[in-house]
């Protein structure tokens, strides 16, 4: 059985999600099911120059950054190269937040956008290419999000996809579901200032995670860790919105949060959230393990 | 279900019969038998609904609770601005006033002030929170349409409440030459002006 | 005679144009293609944000961006008064991330480029999983970094004042553990010796102990053309106060101190990204910048022989993996847990200004970030990556530091190797 054939091309990108990529594990092992016939960092046996003449056959087309029609490199017209392989391949992977929205490079160039989406409306490409498109928004994407749908294509299984052509699988989930600091967004503890495992970075540190599609907190990032669990907010990568502004700090009205957990209704959210506050959970204000503590090492 | 429904009416008429009572005897002098009487109840079958007095007490601020935060609700709900929305909360918080001056006796002649009796089941704000709900999504309403100003929850509770709870006050004391209504353009219009964006 | 050639997987592309004379290379020209506008992006932002935008410029390099980023943005701060000061432990984490980060750059670009590009000038057979290496030294330290800073590429888990992120015992453990795998596998299939050995070397001439990859490549290098190849205009510079390395210029061995107040960008006409000198000079930066400048030993000896050949310039990249593998055992034990994560609890992001200006050495050399802010938002914002300091085309007569090491190759897959041993960025040029 002939394998099938890859071509990974770039639009305007930072090769972010390339390098995600290359993490991954199993990388060779997932790369062994097809012929990858050019690849931005991986060495191939076709160059640029030769995928630009657009005479290779193509099953799957990965896209990595944002796109235009006018888009062309060093006498290359990318575009047109995209589009070619686009008609010809069975599928199409827009990878990362920039080939599936437009991601942080529109912000400076407004005729930039994902490949099928400008933000969060389809444009030209959608109507063309919907039959065969699947989106991997992130910035970057995991890399076990690109070897999940890879391995489904290759073992003929359809992907169920959510009404933006995100894998449900993947992108069912907030990236909330998992966090190391549930118990704390339970219980609307806060963390105060940075760099602590304890406290809720939702509240007051612009934590977008409860209303962020992914699953960053279920499939951990290499394996060990995540944003959340390293201290970090959720910036909501893999949203049309991205980037927002004032990242570090969670809009309120009132101190209200303005953004709800994905399909919680406000009521719904005060009410429990009223309720939460007027319990003071001990366990959960003391520090888990404190350093400072010799106690812990003069064991009786 | 028929079943359920007595059972929710008769609980009902025990708080608002226990209502009257507080209001008129006030709160420590009034007794479980004083209610169960004035509804020709037995004592023991009162229990069957309300275990305690204090329970009983707990179960009245969250109905009341939850009678104001339903009016509040539908004005809410209702496409407005909040100026508007100010006027008709002053207006229907000051007819419960006049309607049923007994709940809003109950809030804070009792409630506000026997702490003790709240502070076991009835922590923070759980028990008010059908009221308390309502405040914040009138008020997380108009601050994202930009009508009202951003500013610290509390500051803006306790400008509009207390400024209610106030005039409610002073309406119980027979201090205030006229009928509350008299007052609800202008009490509406000081929020409106203190709150506004 | 001029040659017009494409060179691809530099994290984006560039073309180079040579001139022949004579069957030598006698000009070149270096141009990229492209913009993306990152500091007009960063204009009106709260300044806070640059610590999630910065990193956008580039997929390999993002975690240096990060830190130059924060780094301008405590050096603002300081300057109009605010009391920053990190812990122990917050610098070191620091450290220890960024360290990660430059050392699986150079594994990647060893293997996945100069391998085979050597291989291919000089005839050799290649080993087929090349990459495979690279994957695995890559993913292994990556592991690491992560269990500090959350993801990799493009964390912000640096904060003004030290570090989101707060570790327990666990994860130092399991840090330790990855960087022990990747040290095992880089003294059998790297090196052929330990490592401790490796960094006992005072001298070229113990390089003949050297086995594994990197014996085979420099012996294959050492004993041809290539070894002279690539000499450039012989002058190096380091502005960032980070990691092992030292600050300052060296010319070519004469070391003296600078500030950066003395660097300056030029427009380029025939290439997107700017030119940029210190005291109207143009420098060469990165690893071989940065042990020439700290007088590593090895360095100097290799530096006496090959000047500032592709040899040294290759080696001196490698060299740097061995020297940062070594640097992160030392910071695991060293960490001090009970030290505070981040010393700055309330920070007044609204009613703020100031000017400031973070350095840090990136895997390719010396990244500068300038930032000015008014009243919390950045007015202005300016990035000067590694890659314009090593490959514009030159200014006032003087060709820049990669032409000039392009000048005299006998081919252009010379010349491109000339090229890619500086480890082009093409994502950072065209930011």
């Amino acid at each position: 059985m002939k394998k099938p054939s890859i071509i990974w091309i770039q639009g305007v990108s930072c090769n972010g999600n390339a390098h995600s990529f290359f993490n991954h594990p199993e990388l060779f092992e997932i790369l062994s099911n097809f012929e990858l016939l050019y690849h931005p960092l991986l060495e191939t046996n076709y160059t640029l120059e030769d995928i630009a003449k657009c005479e290779l056959e193509c099953d799957i087309l990965i896209v990595e950054g944002a796109y235009k029609d006018t888009l062309v490199k060093y006498g290359m017209d990318i575009a047109q190269t995209i589009q070619h392989y686009a008609t010809k391949a069975s599928k199409i992977i827009a990878t990362g937040t920039c080939a599936s929205y437009g991601g942080m490079f529109a912000l400076y160039d407004e005729a930039l956008s994902g490949f099928c989406y400008k933000k969060e409306l389809p444009n030209e490409n959608y109507s063309r290419y919907k039959d065969k498109f699947i989106m991997l928004p992130g910035c970057p994407i995991h890399p076990k999000w690109l070897s999940f749908v890879l391995l489904m294509i290759k073992d003929k299984k359809p992907i169920v996809l959510d009404e933006m052509h995100r894998p449900q699988e993947l992108y069912g989930f907030t990236v909330h579901t998992g966090c190391s600091r549930n118990e704390y967004f339970e219980w609307k503890i806060d963390m105060e200032g940075f760099g602590k495992k304890e406290g809720c970075l939702f509240y007051e540190h612009g934590c977008q995670a409860p209303y962020t599609r992914g699953s960053c907190n279920k499939i951990l990032w290499h394996d060990v860790s995540s944003k959340t669990i390293a201290g970090t907010p959720c910036f909501g990568c893999t949203e049309p919105t991205f980037p927002k502004t004032n990242l570090f700090e969670t809009k309120t009205n009132m101190g209200i949060p303005a953004n709800m957990p994905l399909g919680v209704p406000k009521r719904a959210y005060l009410t429990l959230t009223g309720i939460a506050k007027s319990f003071k959970i001990k366990r959960l204000e003391k520090r888990v393990i404190d350093y400072e503590d010799r106690e812990i090492d003069r064991k009786d | 279900m028929a079943k359920l429904d007595k059972k929710a009416l008769k609980k009902e008429s025990i708080i608002q019969t226990a209502l009257q009572l507080f209001s008129l005897n006030g709160f420590h002098k009034t007794t479980i038998p004083d209610i169960a009487n004035s509804l020709n109840m037995s004592v023991g079958n009162l229990y069957n609904y309300f275990k305690s007095k204090d329970i009983l007490a707990k179960e009245i601020i969250k109905y009341t609770s939850t009678v104001l935060g339903d009016e509040i609700k539908t004005i809410n709900m209702q496409d407005i601005s909040s100026k508007d929305k100010i006027k008709a909360i002053v207006t229907i918080y000051f007819r419960m006033a006049k309607e049923r001056p007994e709940m809003i006796e109950y809030f804070l002649r009792v409630y506000l002030s026997h702490r003790e009796v709240f502070s076991d089941g009835c922590e923070g704000m759980t028990c008010v929170s059908g009221f308390i709900t309502e405040i914040m999504i009138f008020f997380d309403d108009g601050v994202s349409k930009g009508e009202l100003r951003d500013q610290d929850f509390f500051s803006a509770f306790g400008l509009f409440m207390g400024y209610l709870g106030g005039m409610v006050f002073l309406k119980g004391e027979e201090i205030l030459p006229n009928d509350i209504d008299y007052y609800i353009d202008d009490i509406s219009f000081n929020i409106y002006n203190a709150l506004k964006a | 005679m001029k040659i017009e050639k494409l060179i691809e997987k530099i994290e984006g592309e560039a073309k180079l144009y040579l001139d022949f004379e004579q069957d030598r290379v006698s000009d070149a020209t270096i141009e990229f293609e492209l913009f993306r506008g990152i500091e007009h992006i960063l204009k009106n932002k709260p300044f806070l944000d640059s610590l999630v935008i910065t990193p956008r410029v580039c997929g390999i390099c993002n975690h240096a961006h990060l830190i130059a980023s924060v780094r301008a943005i405590e050096d603002g701060l300081r300057s109009s008064g605010v009391d920053i000061e990190l812990s122990s432990k917050a610098n070191l984490i620091r450290e220890f991330t960024l360290s990660c980060e430059l050392i699986q750059n150079h594994i990647k670009w060893l293997y996945l480029t100069i391998f085979p590009k050597v291989n291919e000038i000089l005839g050799l057979s290649s080993v087929d999983n090349y990459a495979l290496r690279a994957s695995y030294v890559s993913a292994t330290i990556t592991k690491a970094m992560a269990l500090f800073a959350g993801q990799w590429p493009h964390s912000s888990y640096v904060v003004t004042g030290g570090v989101s992120c707060d570790p327990t015992y666990v994860e130092v453990l399991q840090a330790q553990t990855y960087i022990d795998e990747v040290i095992r596998f880089v003294e059998e299939i790297l090196l052929g010796i330990s490592i401790d050995k490796y960094l006992s070397f005072g001298s070229i001439s113990s390089l003949n102990e050297l086995g594994g990859d990197m014996g085979e490549l420099f012996d294959a290098i050492g004993s041809s053309y290539l070894a002279h190849s690539g000499k450039g205009h012989d002058r190096f510079i380091v502005f960032g106060d980070c990691l092992c390395f030292k600050t300052g210029k060296s010319v070519p061995t004469q070391v003296r101190k600078i500030d950066p107040k003395y660097v300056e960008e030029f427009t380029q006409t025939d290439s997107n990204s700017k030119a940029v000198t210190y005291k109207q000079r143009q420098y060469e930066v990165g690893p071989l910048a940065r042990g020439m400048i700290s007088k590593d030993p090895l360095i100097k000896s290799l530096h006496k022989r090959y000047k500032d050949s592709i040899f040294s310039r290759i080696y001196a990249r490698i060299h740097e993996v061995l020297i940062l593998l070594s640097y992160t055992k030392r910071i695991l034990k060293e960490l001090d847990l009970s030290e505070p994560s981040c010393s700055i609890n309330k920070l007044d992001t609204k009613h703020i200004s100031f000017d400031g200006i973070g350095v840090v050495e990136a895997a390719r050399g010396s990244l500068i970030h300038k930032s000015r802010v008014e009243d919390g938002k950045i007015k202005e914002y300016e990035i000067i990556v590694p890659t314009q300091w090593n490959l514009s085309n030159g200014l006032d007569g003087e060709k820049g530091i990669a032409v000039k090491s392009m000048i005299g190759c006998s081919s252009s897959k010379e010349a491109e190797l000339v090229f890619r041993s500086f480890d082009v960025c093409s994502a950072c040029a065209i930011h």
